[in-house]
């Protein structure tokens, strides 16, 4: 009741009565609002009042014109008010109503209600910006990766040439850090991508079927060898009774295994390292397993442990510890993406421990291993192979030539771009074409398309194509299939793949005639 | 006789109608969105290059949510120049700039209006201007209440304008 009372007084307005002289002087006033003078000019006393010196044109005697919500003041005091003007022949009545209040609680709502109207937008924009920011980041960094890729699959090319001929000492050991140096540049590479892919939500998690044991012999082998080198002891302990074939996506696990294992070994002076694997639990088809990694190493002081998942993340500034800092943040991203969990503890100076729980399906029945990667041979035949290699970069040309052409079984011929490919394969027969997905003016794709459509000899139309790029992603390989290529090489390639492809596409034709 | 006429702020509520106000008036400016409610009127005055001096009574309306329909009658009522503000970073706040413009012109076909992009400061004049032109979207001026930039000139010219 009180309540209401109050809202009665405070939705009762006060008011304030003027009267105005026909030329809007102020005859009378009770001044219960404001304290404006008699026998002044209103226009004297608010600006809201000038307007009054153009109404008399516009409205009509005895009209009455009503002014909600007008801030008012005068030397003392300043009020919301709805003013009403009653317009007669020979004077004009001015009636002022208080509804400060009201209006002011009215305000806060109106406050409210456009500020997050206002907020929405901004998040909008702010989201918009972000988002274009992010896309821009990563278009650069595959535009990058396709740059820095083309040359270095030239270095590592030749690295590979150059290896075979024959050196000094001083020079196979100059190459040798050549190609170590490119390899880990290739690898910085490949994080860059990784990391990009993560956070842009473009990275595809691939359910397969794998050897478990095999995965962990792997490690074994190669960090066996790393040890070995570093005067360290590797131990690998797997709990008896996880299954030999799991399901999920081994690529991903490996590289998170991977990246953990190469930062214990790149932190670990002496002592050892030591990979466990147990079953967390197992239910139905699905299984958890927590795979631990252990080293003796230098450690991580308690302040930095929050950081280290960080992207470019180093503690130890010592330079002769190679790495870009997103290892360890490309293996949380990894391990959330599999809904996995990924902990560490360290005491410095004494070593550190990373928990990683990953979960996996498996098989209840049985299946066939699968298949080993088959093996292709050449034909026979008297003269060699011809193949044509369409790429606009004389370096790429170059690399291409010397890996076929040193290994003996093939003739070679470049063409520039896709004209000159055309002019090529309707001069002489080819037994492969390995094409360039980004030349200048007609790409690898259209031009495929030209040879498959275009040609009613068999001779041409049915040449194997082999699409090569350094953009990598996993739609260029269906992109190529689908415009009539055979198969599909990622730049940097090792000579062995080339070849394998190569002869494989070569010897499938030779089998289909 | 001092001239007095009364100009009257349009457009969208948050697109800057009080920053220009405050900023022509006073002088002065605040990031801090204050929502107006109904109407406040200040009146400047303004020395004309003939000598002669105009009250200039600034009417800052609220502003509405939709379209200039929605505003109080009353207030435009014996209005001697109309200014219409949209915000350059928002486009909802013209994007029915066209219809209002046609609103008004029909229903207050004395009074003329002129039409302020305003927040030119938080945008790239050049691609904004081409990005006007592109969506047909008419200005007289582009302001920026919180940098001072054409502010004063543009009343200055109002000024001009109305009293000629």
């Amino acid at each position: 009741m009180a309540t209401h009372q109050n809202d009665q007084v405070s939705f009762n307005p006060q008011v304030q009565i003027m009267h105005l002289s026909i030329d809007d002087i102020i005859l009378e006033t009770d001044n219960n609002l404001f304290n404006w003078q008699k026998n002044t000019s209103i226009f004297d006393a608010h600006p809201f009042f000038e307007l009054l010196k153009g109404f008399k044109d516009i409205t009509k005697d005895q009209e009455i014109i009503n002014f909600p919500c007008i801030h008012l003041e005068d030397a003392s005091n300043s009020k919301i008010c709805d003013v009403t003007f009653t317009l007669k022949k020979d004077e004009t009545r001015v009636v002022i109503f208080d509804y400060t209040q009201k209006y002011k609680e009215l305000n806060q709502i109106a406050q409210k209600k456009n500020e997050s109207i206002l907020l929405a937008k901004e998040l909008e924009l702010r989201n918009k910006y972000l988002l274009e920011k992010e896309e821009f980041k990563n278009s650069f960094i595959t535009n990058l990766n396709h740059e820095v890729r083309t040359p270095l699959t030239s270095i590592l090319g030749f690295i590979e040439v150059l290896e075979k001929t024959k050196l000094t000492f001083e020079q196979e050991e100059l190459a040798r850090i050549i190609k170590r140096e490119s390899h880990y540049l290739n690898a910085i590479i490949d994080d860059m991508i990784d990391l990009s892919k993560i956070e842009s939500g473009k990275l595809k998690i691939v359910d397969e079927r794998f050897s478990f044991n095999k995965l962990i012999e792997g490690f074994n082998e190669s960090y066996t060898q790393v040890a070995k080198e570093k005067q360290l002891v590797f131990e690998t302990d797997v709990e008896p009774g996880i299954q030999e074939f799991l399901i999920g996506d081994r690529t991903r696990v490996y590289q998170i295994l991977n990246n953990i294992l190469t930062n214990a070994f790149k932190f670990t002076e002496e002592g050892n390292v030591k990979l466990s694997v147990s079953k967390n639990y197992q239910r139905t088809n699905k299984v958890s397993l927590n795979f631990k990694i252990e080293d003796t190493g230098i450690g991580i002081l308690e302040e930095n442990i929050p950081y280290v998942f960080e992207r470019f993340t180093r503690f130890n500034r010592d330079q002769q510890v190679p790495g870009t800092g997103l290892g360890l943040a490309i293996a949380k991203n990894l391990v959330e993406l599999l809904h996995g969990e990924i902990k560490v503890t360290s005491t410095p100076e004494k070593g550190t421990t990373f928990n990683i729980k990953l979960p996996f399906k498996f098989e209840v029945v049985k299946a066939a291993p699968k298949r080993k990667k088959k093996k292709y041979k050449l034909p026979e035949r008297k003269n060699k192979f011809r193949i044509l290699v369409v790429e606009d970069k004389e370096v790429t040309q170059y690399l291409i030539m010397k890996i076929l052409i040193s290994h003996g079984s093939f003739f070679v011929d470049v063409a520039f771009n896709s004209e000159e490919a055309i002019k090529c394969i309707e001069r002489r027969q080819y037994d492969l074409i390995l094409m360039d997905l980004t030349l200048s003016k007609v790409d690898g794709f259209q031009t495929t398309r030209m040879i498959r459509n275009n040609y009613g000899d068999k001779f041409i139309s049915d040449i194997p194509i082999i699409g090569f790029s350094g953009k990598i992603n996993d739609s260029l390989r269906d992109k190529c299939i689908r415009s009539g290529m055979d198969d599909f090489i990622a730049k940097p390639f090792e000579q062995e793949d080339l070849i394998y492809k190569i002869t494989k596409e070569i010897s499938k034709k030779e089998a289909a005639h | 006789m001092k001239l007095s006429k009364k100009v009257v702020l349009l457009g969208h509520f948050g697109v800057g109608k009080t920053s220009l106000f405050r900023r022509f008036m006073d002088n002065e400016f605040s990031e801090e969105y204050k929502v107006t409610l109904g109407v406040q009127i200040k009146k400047k005055v303004i020395q004309l290059p003939d000598d002669r001096e105009l009250s200039m009574v600034v009417w800052d309306i609220e502003g509405h949510s939709d379209s200039v329909k929605d505003t109080r009658k009353s207030y435009l009522l014996g209005s001697h120049a109309f200014i219409y503000v949209y915000d350059l970073t928002r486009e909802e706040t013209y994007i029915n700039l066209n219809k209002d413009i046609e609103y008004l012109t029909e229903n207050y076909t004395k009074t003329p209006i002129k039409v302020l992009g305003n927040k030119l400061d938080l945008v790239n004049e050049k691609e904004i201007k081409n990005h006007l032109t592109e969506q047909n979207i008419p200005y007289n001026c582009l302001t920026s209440a919180k940098t001072n930039k054409n502010v004063q000139d543009f009343f200055s010219d109002l000024a001009k304008e109305i009293t000629e």
